[in-house]
C-alpha cells in the first residue's frame, strides 16, 4: 500500500472506532466532510485531492469494516460524474457544495428511469441510500443518451423509506412521475453520457466489492477473537482444531478476495471480460467470500450470534445487500461466463 | 520529490530491462518449445527424453537456474525476472522440469547454504550435466510430521551406517543422488537426533521400488536402505543439527512454482471451454456460470501467489502467507479438474493414456482431478498448511504437545 493509502487507513480508524459499528449516522458524515475525504477523487484543477481508485478503495474497505450508514459511495460517484460533465451548469459551485458536505444520491443497484417522448422522467430508483438527507438523485435513461441529476425537493418525486434487513444503510424508493429534465442538471448526453454510465457502474461494482473485503475482514476478526475468549470443556474454543481450521478456509477465502481486488485496482488483472463485467466479476466474488464468512460467524458464535446485541448479525445482513447490489452474482457470472467461452473461442 | 522522481527513473530503467528479457525469452522459447511433447510423453521412456532434451536446452540457454547466485552458470536473476521467465515458461506451456526439480531447487539452495566451497564445486556443476537428485525424507510413520523419522544411521569410523525406509521420493527410480534425513539420536526432542546426509543411489544396500498411482502414474518411490554405508564427508552440518538443514531445503521454492502454476491453471481455462463448446453447452447458464466462477477463481489464485511473491520481495511476508496461497491454489486446482469431469460425463470415465510430466491440467480429467491430491496433500497436507494459518497468521493457539489419548499407547 502506498503511502497515501496507509495515511487514510490511519485516519479512518481514527475517525470510526473499529470495536463500534454501525456508528452515528450524521456525526460520521460530518466527520468525513471534516476530513475532506468528498474532495478525494476530485481533480486538483477543481479544488480536489486527485487521488484514484486505489485511495477510494481503502475507504471504502473502511466503511465497510465498521459498516458506517453513511453516503460516501453515492457522494464518490455523483463526484465523478460532475467532474466529467460538459454540460452541467455551474460545475464549480457543484464542487464546492459537495467539498462542503452537499449529498446527493444514487441508485446503487440501478440508476435508470424511463424517459416518455416528451422527455419527461418517470420510473422508481431502488436502494438509494440516504435520499432524506440528500438533494438530488443522479439518474440514467434507458438507452443511456442522458445522464442528469434531478431536485429531489420537486413535486413530481416521491420518496419512501424502505424497512431493510441491513439497517446499516437508510435505503429509500425515489419515484419519478413524469418528472421534467431540467437542462442545466444534465450531466452528460450522447455517447459522453454511455461511458459515464459504464464508468459509474463500474465504480458502483468496485466499491461494493472493497466495502465487502473490509467488512468480511471485520467479521473475522471478529469470530476469531470470540473463539480465543469463549471457553468451554476448561479450554477456549480456538484451541479446537475442527474450529481452527473453518477459520484458516476462511482466511484463505479472505486474502484471496482482498488480492482479487488490488489486482483490479491496479489495472493488472488477466480476466477476459470487458471493464464493467470484470468488475462485476469481482465484486461477486468478494460478495461471495463475505458472505460465507459472515454465515459462518454467526454458527460459530454460537447462540450469541442469535442475540440483536452481538454485532454478528449486522454483517450477515450487510453480505447479503452486499450480493444484490449492482447486480446479482447470478447475473454477473452468467455475463461472464459467455465473455469467457468467446474469449476461449 | 526529487528522490521520488529518481526513485521512479530507476523503476522505469528496470521495467524496460524486464520488457526487453521478456522479449528475448519469448522468442527464444517460440524457437525451442518441441511443439509436440503432450503427444509424444505416452510412457516413461519417452518422458524421460522430453525432460532431458528440454532441461539441456534449458540449461545451455541459461534459463534453467535464474534462481542461482551469480557467477554460477544463468544465475544472478532478480526475482522479478525470475518471476518474468517462470511466466513465459507458462505462457509457453512448455514441459515443466520435474525430473530436475529437487535437483535445480531442494539440492541447490540446500549446497548453497551448507556444504562446504569444495563440495559446491564438485556437486552444483555436476547438476547442470544432468545429474538427477530425489528427495529422502518422509517414511511410512513419518509425513506430515516429518521430525517422527526412524531411518537409523549409525556411526563407524568414517561412515554412517543407514538402515530404513523412506517413501513418496519423486521420481527417486531415475535418480543419482539423494538428499537423506536420518536419525542419529534418540535423545531429546525429536528435531534435535535428526542428520542430513548426501546419498549415492548406486550405493550397496539401496532399493528403489515405485509406487502405482491410483493415475497408472509412477512419480513416487520408496528407498529401502539395508546396511548402505554412507562417508561421514557426504553430511551438511553437524551430526543431529540436520533439522536446521532441513528447512534450507524447505524454503528454497519461495512462492515462484505457485505462481507459476497458477499461470499455468489460467493458460489451460481453453480446455474447459473447448469441453464446454464439444458438449453443445455454451447456451446454458448454469454451465456459462460456472465457467466464469472457475475463471474468477483462477485469477483469485494468480492476484494471490503475485501479492505473495511482491510481499516476498519487499521483506514482508508473515509465516503462513505461503501456506494461504498453497491452500487456495490446491482448492481451485481440484474445482478446476471436477468441472472438467462434470462436463465430460461419460467421455471422461473411459480411461485414456495419461501424460507423463503433463502437469496438473492435460484435459484427461479423472487423471487430472486425481493428480490434484498431491497439491492438497504433498508438501505439507492442507490439513498442516490450515494448522499453520490458524496459529501464526491468526494466533489460535497450539495444540499442547503432552496430549495423548489415555490407554491407547504413545
Amino acid at each position: 500500500m502506498n503511502i497515501v493509502r496507509t495515511e487514510l487507513q490511519d485516519s479512518a480508524r481514527k475517525l470510526f472506532d473499529p470495536a463500534s459499528y454501525v456508528p452515528d449516522r450524521q456525526k460520521s458524515w460530518d466527520g468525513i466532510v471534516e476530513m475532506g475525504w468528498p474532495a478525494l477523487a476530485i481533480p486538483e484543477e477543481l479544488g480536489g485531492l486527485g487521488e484514484g481508485k486505489a485511495a477510494l478503495t481503502t475507504l471504502y474497505r473502511e466503511i465497510g469494516r465498521v459498516l458506517a450508514p453513511v453516503p460516501f459511495l453515492p457522494v464518490m460517484l455523483a463526484a465523478q460524474a460532475i467532474c466529467q460533465s460538459h454540460t452541467l451548469a455551474n460545475r464549480e459551485s457543484w464542487v464546492e457544495r459537495l467539498i462542503a458536505g452537499e449529498v446527493i444520491t444514487c441508485s446503487l443497484l440501478d440508476p435508470i428511469v424511463d424517459c416518455h417522448s416528451n422527455g419527461k422522467l418517470s420510473g422508481t430508483l431502488d436502494a438509494v441510500p440516504d435520499a432524506d438527507k440528500a438533494s438530488h438523485v443522479l439518474v440514467v435513461t434507458p438507452d443511456k443518451r442522458l445522464c442528469a441529476l434531478v431536485a429531489l425537493d420537486r413535486p413530481s418525486v416521491t420518496m419512501t423509506g424502505r424497512r431493510m434487513w441491513d439497517e446499516s444503510r437508510p435505503l429509500f424508493d425515489v419515484v419519478l412521475n413524469h418528472t421534467e429534465v431540467q437542462p442545466d442538471l444534465v450531466l452528460a448526453r450522447d455517447d459522453d453520457a454511455a461511458r459515464l454510465a459504464a464508468e459509474l457502474q463500474e465504480h458502483l461494482l468496485l466499491a461494493t466489492a472493497a466495502d465487502s473485503v473490509g467488512a468480511a475482514a471485520a467479521t473475522l476478526d471478529m469470530t476469531v477473537e470470540y473463539l480465543k475468549t469463549r471457553r468451554q470443556f476448561d479450554r477456549p474454543l480456538a484451541l479446537f482444531q475442527a474450529l481452527k481450521h473453518r477459520c484458516a478456509d476462511l482466511k484463505a477465502l479472505l486474502d484471496s478476495a482482498d488480492a482479487l481486488v488490488e489486482k483490479y485496482v491496479a489495472g493488472d488483472t488477466g480476466l477476459p471480460f470487458d471493464a464493467v463485467t470484470g468488475a462485476g466479476a469481482v465484486k461477486s466474488y468478494a460478495a461471495w467470500v463475505f458472505r460465507a464468512i459472515a454465515e459462518e460467524a454467526i454458527q460459530l458464535h454460537g447462540g450469541i450470534g442469535l442475540t440483536s446485541e452481538h454485532p454478528c448479525h449486522l454483517f450477515l445482513k450487510r453480505s447479503f445487500l452486499n450480493a444484490s447490489l449492482g447486480g446479482t452474482i447470478d447475473e454477473w457470472e452468467t455475463v461472464a461466463g459467455q465473455q469467457a467461452l468467446a474469449a476461449n473461442s | 520529490m526529487r528522490i521520488q522522481a529518481e526513485a521512479e527513473r530507476v523503476d522505469v530503467t528496470a521495467q524496460s530491462d524486464l520488457e526487453s528479457l521478456r522479449q528475448e525469452v519469448r522468442s527464444w522459447l517460440d524457437e525451442n518449445v518441441p511443439r509436440d511433447w503432450r503427444e509424444v510423453a505416452k510412457d516413461q521412456g519417452q518422458f524421460l527424453n522430453v525432460q532431458k532434451s528440454w532441461f539441456r536446452k534449458l540449461v545451455d540457454a541459461g534459463y534453467a537456474t535464474p534462481h542461482w547466485p551469480a557467477g554460477w552458470p544463468g544465475g544472478g536473476r532478480s526475482l522479478a525476472e525470475q518471476k518474468l521467465i517462470y511466466e513465459e515458461l507458462a505462457r509457453a506451456d512448455a514441459p515443466r522440469l520435474i525430473l530436475y526439480f529437487v535437483a535445480l531447487y531442494h539440492t541447490a539452495s540446500t549446497l548453497l547454504a551448507w556444504a562446504t566451497p569444495q563440495q559446491q564445486t564438485e556437486l552444483l556443476p555436476r547438476i547442470l550435466q544432468g545429474e538427477v537428485w530425489c528427495q529422502g525424507f518422509s517414511e511410512p510413520n513419518a509425513g506430515s510430521d516429518l521430525a517422527s523419522l526412524r531411518c537409523k544411521a549409525e556411526r563407524r569410523g568414517d561412515v554412517y551406517v543407514v538402515n530404513g525406509q523412506k517413501i513418496w521420493s519423486t521420481l527417486a527410480q531415475y535418480a543419482d543422488k539423494c538428499l537423506l534425513l536420518v536419525r542419529t539420536s534418540s535423545d531429546g526432542p525429536k528435531q534435535a537426533g535428526i542428520t542430513f546426509l548426501l546419498m549415492d543411489m548406486r550405493s550397496k544396500g539401496v532399493t528403489v521400488r515405485p509406487i502405482n498411482q491410483i493415475t497408472g502414474d509412477e512419480e513416487f518411490s520408496e528407498i529401502f536402505l539395508d546396511d548402505v554405508e554412507i562417508p561421514v564427508a557426504n553430511r551438511l552440518g553437524e551430526e543431529n543439527q540436520g533439522w536446521a538443514v532441513t528447512q534450507s531445503t524447505l524454503s528454497s521454492e519461495r512462492g515462484l512454482t505457485l505462481l507459476e502454476l497458477s499461470d499455468r491453471l489460467r493458460g489451460a481455462l481453453w480446455r474447459i471451454a473447448a469441453l464446454i463448446r464439444e458438449k453443445g453447452r455454451s447456451d446454458d447458464q448454469g454451465v456459462q456460470r460456472d465457467f466464469a466462477r472457475l475463471t474468477t477463481r483462477v485469477e483469485a489464485c494468480r492476484a494471490l501467489a503475485d501479492q505473495f511473491l511482491l510481499k516476498h520481495m519487499a521483506g514482508e511476508d508473515q509465516i503462513g502467507d505461503a501456506s494461504i496461497v498453497k491452500l487456495f491454489y490446491a482448492r481451485v486446482l481440484r474445482e478446476f479438474a471436477t468441472l472438467g469431469s462434470r462436463l465430460g460425463g461419460i467421455d471422461a470415465q473411459y480411461r485414456l493414456p495419461i501424460t507423463y510430466g503433463g502437469g496438473q491440467e492435460t484435459g484427461n480429467w479423472m487423471a487430472d482431478f486425481m493428480n490434484s491430491y498431491a497439491w492438497s496433500i504433498a508438501a505439507g497436507s492442507d490439513e498442516i498448511q490450515k494448522n499453520v494459518v490458524a496459529e501464526r497468521l491468526l494466533g489460535m493457539p497450539r495444540e499442547p504437545k503432552n496430549w495423548t489419548l489415555q490407554g491407547a499407547g504413545q
